[in-house]
């Protein structure tokens, strides 16, 4: 199979994919006993007839086949509506939100992918040293326990007993800061960085270890390993070359993980009370503001499928022996 | 179709001989120091998880503990109270002890449920290749497009969460890892020697896939089970602690949702440890012990020859 | 002066239960410039030495005792910084399989580039000129440095190895099996790339091999190792001429010349010994026809006689051993009767008529909307063959020419896309309409791989009972046939191995009990793929001659398909040569080796490397490789390889009754009269490098089902 069959099929079936996801997250949505509304009517606030006047207001009195259609349009043009509690255009919520938790993630994980595939490699090549021991029972610790759990053990310590690092939120309540440069660049912010940083980094290290030194492990007893050392490399060439030959599961892995991100944040952001789309996303279920649920549960999807694409288009590309076809 | 069936005496035979194995790789993975802490962890949460409630010496919602006629009030642990007592005054250590069981039910059946379903949807997309495998790992791509905890959550907002419900959603969302993995490990055992003999020998679909593929994958599809259980651990300690629990059980994710709101989190230490440092040892032990195992079965690192 | 003294060294390996002692004393040297052969069975320990001479050795693995002397200096003591720089730039390395052995994310320019730059401080322009210069001694393409291994062929991947192993000119080349797994015109050409390079440098090499006929054409002095001991030693004429060690003899028997019709196949009995604690005998004892109690008093020394050193308290009676050892019986085998009396017409038993499997190759898009005919690969492309009762039919050819897809579609493991087959007179399809059960009890199939055609988790009784439980006998008759077929296929008694789980069996051990699988139905065809080629040597013949009773005692019908063509004229009463897909000649086994007609099939038949070396053979210089299979030449596939096509032969592919003669058929325009002058001679002529597409594309690995 050509290169280019394989992405226009792989591109087609993500499309398809994405499709199927918004629809089933669509109808679940639908599905839900009541809107906000009628709960509101229930409580005496509002007459009928202007709950239907805001239901109107909001398309939610059309038949179901053109609510959905115009849902779908609207979502691919990124346009996604009104909140329903806080009366201004959900982006307008949303793209503060996932930028505030890319600047958390997306480095966390980078730092987190080479330092600990680096690590993983060295101790899968000493196999059975006290390092590669102890390196995989720590990391295996951090990437269990839930990392709210890990992010309440930190809290504990450094914020309400050491009083080390502030404990709630992405800067001081007081502080105001204008621009991105001052926001995400001042000695305040970062303070508050560290910890949920620190979490995030510890949480991920597990998989990324252990993928890479069970890689290594491999390739260990492998011929090539042997001619390279027939051929007078020494030691750390040797791991270099082993090491070159696993970072094709990794960079894939990493592609993956990051299509993830989202999904594994929600719980860590309300820990640490961190303004991004985990949080935004469970406050607009608590307040059953369906428009933003939608659209940040369609950007955790996109991403997953997204990268997933990515992660195939990686391995066809990166890999030398691989026929896009077998992929 | 050639669907012969499996008789049963073979089917008893293996299963004895299955039996003698699992004995003997338990051996071997007890002999991890990390595992073996890790069985002993385990041991101990399953006994909590059955006589924990029996063990509690109060009950952890409705008794109120008093001292003096007023109510205890976040008391440090001591007297009474011997792990202290929550802002409402209830016994930590009651609310510790009941806890664990709805965290095993959630564990056990979510992971357990999730293993098999992976194992059966990846045995046979596996096996069968082609349109099957196409449209069954499609279907596994779409539950990882689908977030888990924010449907999770959508979904146990408008039903009353109660403990079977989370499980079940935990299964619907889980068994997409274990059947990858046992998907791809199918199809390397698929074409060995002895799977296309099988064949040449006259056996069918079933005989073969059951009988011939699946004890050789067994050992991967146990493993992730395992995993399944420490990750259903997690999702339903993660849902518990976003308020999206079973609201009249006791469980640890709970207990962290109660001293995290009540903004307690902040003085009273001994709310916190119990539950935190019940569910941080639980999922560590279980894929300490996983991991053990996963050296004996994954081939990939089996470097010394037999 | 001898460059390389290996002196008494001893081995040990420690596994988790037992040490095993896997080199017991052995000792040899090799001069400068000298071709030095190691020669053994697997275990036998010669891999083991030829790591520790590069000091790389298992970590599990200890030199006990002993010295590896090389140009005076001891290398077993050196530390690994030492060793960095007498590896390859004194001593390199051709491993044993060239298909993993290099880097798969590197391209092969750089990594002989890293060769050199490791040892020496050229630049990287410098370094690429000597990876230039190596690429052409060995017949490659210089303009192919950049390219990935995958992207070559298996046998161009040897060459690669060669030329990295040439890049510094080492004083010593060490050759791990450098053409096992090879097809064999393949690794004709590569030993005489081999020797051509050795007459040009001046290094010494140190050959590891199982196949006496590749040492007996190539080394001037041979150890033969057993065991970890060394059997017999000295030049390669001496031993392989005249052995005085049963052991050799032995090993002699089990590489048949591929004309000698006539002789039973001879196994060495029992198997390889396990090496758990040092010999307190002759290691060769259990399986010696000559064994007397003298043999259990410690390993015989080794002692001259004649010419060479053989480790036997018999050498005396050297001649007399020599004789009876070409005696099948000597080696505890029945003798069968003739084959060629015992008839050979049965009823016609499979009967195949212009069989096709197409594989279609997958298209682009707008090919697929357009309509546009895809390609495919022909692996087997009109097929008429027929089958007896009682009769073996052996198909040859080398791999990807479709002989394997040709057994499995006559099994019917794989749908075919064209023809028909014919089971005793019934076509497949009906016989599958009416029952799969019914049809798997008359055609039966055994696969190439013993070491897993075994579930590993059945234990035997249950691996041979699962046929018959599937066709629904009752337990009565299960346990009586499973019994009587163990029997048969030589396991004995039974009750020994019937609750043993594949595990705890040898290779041959396990190769019949899948032939017991196969035979416990009774079937009246047998396919077999292969079945002796993944076992030791010795125990080869043991396969061959339960065959071959099966075929003759229960009047089975055989398709024998193989790449061996000693072992195929052992056993098959008839013979098919196939190339890409099709049958080029066939005919009665004796004809078509003694008079090949087909060029092919005679430059195949005379690639064999010959075991007698006395006898000076002309190397088989076919140049290039088999096409790509998806666009096959017009007019005969052969022809851009021959030297004999005319333009007729590139217009119009042949009928396989071009060449007729009775029974024998070659699809050939232009029959071969005599091997030697048209086709040897001139393929000697004609060699160049290989400068083709490196499109390897098996066609047992290729696409989609047409």
């Amino acid at each position: 199979m050509s290169f280019r069959r394989f992405l226009i099929k792989r591109t087609a079936i993500a499309a398809l994919l994405t499709l199927i996801a918004v629809s089933i997250i669509f109808a679940t949505l639908r599905m839900l006993p009541a809107d906000p509304f009628s709960g509101l009517v229930a409580s005496g606030a509002l007459t009928p007839e202007q709950v239907a006047e805001v239901r109107a207001m909001y398309g939610l009195d059309e038949p179901i086949y053109v609510q959905y259609v115009k849902y779908i349009q609207n979502l691919f043009t990124f346009n996604f509506g009104v909140s329903l509690t806080q009366q201004r255009p959900v982006s307008e919520i949303i793209t503060p939100a996932l930028l505030n938790t890319l600047v958390l993630l997306l480095p966390a994980l980078v730092v987190t992918a080479i330092i600990s595939s680096l690590a993983g490699m060295y101790a899968g090549w000493n196999r059975g040293s006290w390092f590669e021991q102890s390196s995989i029972v720590a990391t295996t610790v951090f990437r269990s326990v839930p990392n709210f759990v890990t992010g309440i053990f930190l809290l504990i310590i450094f914020s309400y007993g050491l009083g080390w690092l502030p404990a709630f939120g992405m800067r001081s309540p007081l502080a105001n800061p204008s621009g991105y440069l001052d926001t995400y660049l001042s000695w305040n912010f970062l303070k508050h960085y560290t910890l949920p940083f620190t979490v995030t980094v510890l949480y991920y290290s597990g998989d990324f270890l252990m993928l890479a030194r069970n890689s290594v492990v491999e390739r260990m007893g492998s011929e090539f390993l042997m001619l390279h050392r027939a051929k007078g490399l020494s030691e750390m060439e040797q791991l270099g070359r082993a090491g070159r030959n696993s970072l094709l599961p990794l960079v894939t892995y990493f592609a993956l993980r990051t299509g993830m991100l989202f999904q594994g944040v929600v719980t860590l952001e309300v820990v640490f009370a961190w303004p991004g789309i985990g949080r935004a996303l469970v406050q607009a279920i608590l307040n059953q503001d369906y428009p933003t649920v939608q659209a940040a549960v369609f950007i955790m999807a996109v991403a997953v499928i997204v990268m997933n694409l990515v992660a195939d288009v990686a391995y066809a590309k990166l890999d030398p022996t691989v026929d896009a076809g077998d992929v | 179709m050639s669907g012969y069936t499996i008789d049963t005496e073979t089917a008893k035979e293996r299963l004895s001989s299955e039996y003698d194995r699992a004995k003997r790789t338990m051996r071997f993975v007890l002999e991890d120091n990390a595992a073996k802490a890790g069985f002993a962890v385990l041991v101990l949460f399953g006994f909590l998880g059955v006589f924990g409630p029996y063990l509690a010496p109060f009950h952890p919602i409705e008794d109120t503990l008093q001292q003096g006629g007023s109510t205890m009030r976040l008391q440090s642990p001591g007297g009474k109270a011997i792990l202290g007592t929550t802002s409402y005054g209830k016994d930590i250590l009651s609310q510790f002890l009941v806890g664990a069981r709805p965290t095993l039910i959630v564990g056990l059946f979510g992971g357990v449920g999730a293993g098999v379903m992976g194992f059966l949807v990846g045995l046979t997309s596996g096996y069968f290749g082609g349109r099957v495998d196409e449209f069954l790992m499609r279907l596994t791509d779409l539950t990882f497009a689908l977030p888990f905890l924010p449907m999770a959550l959508v979904i146990l907002s408008f039903v009353t969460p109660n403990i079977w419900l989370i499980t079940a959603v935990l299964v619907v969302f889980l068994w997409k890892m274990p059947a990858r993995v046992i998907r791809s490990e199918v199809m390397t055992v698929k074409e060995r020697t002895f799977v296309k003999s099988a064949r040449a020998r006259g056996a069918g679909h079933m005989r073969t896939m059951f009988l011939h593929v699946a004890p050789n994958v067994l050992g991967i599809g146990f493993l992730y089970t395992a995993y399944a259980v420490g990750w259903s651990i997690v999702a339903g300690a993660s849902l518990a602690f976003l308020g999206f629990g079973d609201p009249t059980t006791t469980s640890w994710g709970r207990m962290l949702e109660q001293v995290f709101r009540s903004g307690s989190i902040r003085t009273a230490w001994w709310w916190v440890l119990p539950p935190a440092l019940g569910i941080a040892a639980v999922t560590t032990s279980v894929f300490l012990v996983g991991r053990a195992f996963e050296e004996l079965v994954n081939p990939d690192l089996q470097t010394e020859q037999e | 002066m001898s460059l390389l003294e290996v002196n008494n060294l001893k081995i040990t390996y420690q596994t988790a239960e037992e040490d095993v002692h896997a080199v017991n004393d052995v000792s040899f040297s090799i001069g400068e410039q000298d071709n030095y052969g190691l020669v053994g069975e697997s275990g036998c320990g010669k891999s083991t030495i030829a790591k520790t001479i590069l000091g790389l050795l298992d970590d599990n693995g200890e030199v006990e005792a002993g010295s590896v002397r090389f140009k005076d200096r001891d290398l077993v003591d050196l530390s690994e910084k030492e060793w960095q720089d007498v590896r390859w730039e004194e001593i390199a390395y051709i491993p044993q399989s060239a298909m993993d052995s290099l880097d798969p994310v590197m391209t092969v320019g750089s990594q002989i580039r890293q060769a050199i730059r490791k040892h020496r401080d050229d630049s990287k322009s410098k370094a690429d000129e000597r990876v230039a210069e190596v690429f052409e001694i060995v017949g490659l393409d210089p303009a192919r440095t950049s390219d990935y291994p995958h992207e070559f062929s298996g046998g161009m991947r040897q060459r690669v190895t060669i030329a990295m192993a040439l890049a510094l000119d080492p004083d010593l080349i060490i050759a791990d099996e450098p053409t096992t797994g090879l097809d064999v015109i393949v690794q004709d050409k590569i030993i005489n790339k081999l020797l051509e390079i050795q007459d040009e440098v001046d290094s010494s090499m140190l050959l590891i091999t199982h196949d006496v006929g590749v040492v007996a054409e190539t080394c001037d002095e041979v150890s033969v190792l057993y065991g970890g001991k060394v059997m017999e030693q000295g030049a390669t004429y001496d031993v392989f001429k005249h052995p005085t060690n049963p052991y050799t003899m032995g090993l002699q028997n089990s590489f048949p010349e591929v004309d000698e019709f006539d002789k039973q196949a001879i196994s060495i009995p029992g198997s390889l010994p396990e090496l758990t604690e040092e010999p307190t005998g002759c290691v060769f004892r259990n399986r010696c026809p000559f064994s007397t109690e003298e043999c259990a008093d410690g390993h015989p020394p080794l002692i001259a006689n004649g010419g060479q050193m053989s480790a036997c308290y018999h050498h005396d009676e050297a001649e007399d051993m020599r004789e009876a050892a070409t005696d099948a019986e000597t080696w505890g085998i029945d003798v069968a009767e003739d084959r060629e009396t015992s008839g050979d017409t049965g009823d016609v038993i499979l009967e195949t008529t212009d069989l096709e499997k197409w594989f279609k190759q997958t298209q682009s898009i707008m090919d697929s909307f357009r309509g546009a005919e895809p390609d495919y690969v022909k692996a087997v492309n009109g097929v008429d063959l027929t089958v007896r009762e009682g009769e073996i039919l052996g198909v040859a050819g080398e791999s990807g020419c479709g002989k394997s897809t040709l057994g499995e579609v006559i099994a019917a493991l794989q749908p075919r896309t064209g023809g028909d087959i014919q089971i005793d007179g019934t076509s497949v399809d009906d016989l599958l309409a009416e029952s799969t059960k019914k049809f798997r009890s008359q055609v039966q199939f055994i696969f190439q791989d013993p070491f897993d055609s075994l579930n590993p988790r059945q234990r035997v009784k249950d691996a041979v009972a699962e046929p018959l439980k599937i066709q629904g006998h009752d337990k009565e008759t299960i346990d009586r046939r499973v019994r009587e077929t163990i029997s048969d296929v030589g396991l004995n008694p039974p009750e020994k191995y019937l609750d043993r789980r594949p595990a705890q069996l040898s290779g041959g051990e396990r190769q019949r009990v899948a032939i017991a699988q196969a035979l416990v139905l009774e079937p009246k065809l047998l396919i077999c793929d292969e079945p002796a080629s993944m076992l030791d040597v010795s125990l080869k013949a043991n396969i061959l001659n339960i065959l071959r009773e099966m075929a003759d005692k229960r009047d089975i019908g055989i398709v024998y398909i193989s790449h061996d063509l000693a072992s195929l004229t052992q056993i098959a009463n008839r013979l098919a040569v196939m190339y890409l897909g099709e049958v080029i000649e066939i005919g009665k086994t004796r004809e078509v080796v003694r008079n090949s007609k087909h060029p092919y099939a005679a430059s195949l038949l005379a690639a064999s490397p010959k075991t007698d070396p006395s006898i000076d053979r002309q190397r088989v210089l076919l140049p290039g490789e088999p096409p790509n299979p998806v666009n096959l030449p017009e007019g005969c596939n052969f022809a851009p390889r021959c030297p004999k096509a005319s333009e007729e032969c590139r217009k119009a592919d042949p009928d396989r009754s071009a060449f007729k003669d009775g029974n024998h058929e070659a699809a050939c325009y232009l029959p071969v009269e005599d091997v030697e002058d048209e086709l040897l001679s001139s393929y000697a002529r004609q060699e160049r490098p290989e400068i083709q597409s490196g499109e390897e594309e098996t066609i047992e690995q290729l696409g989609e089902e047409a």
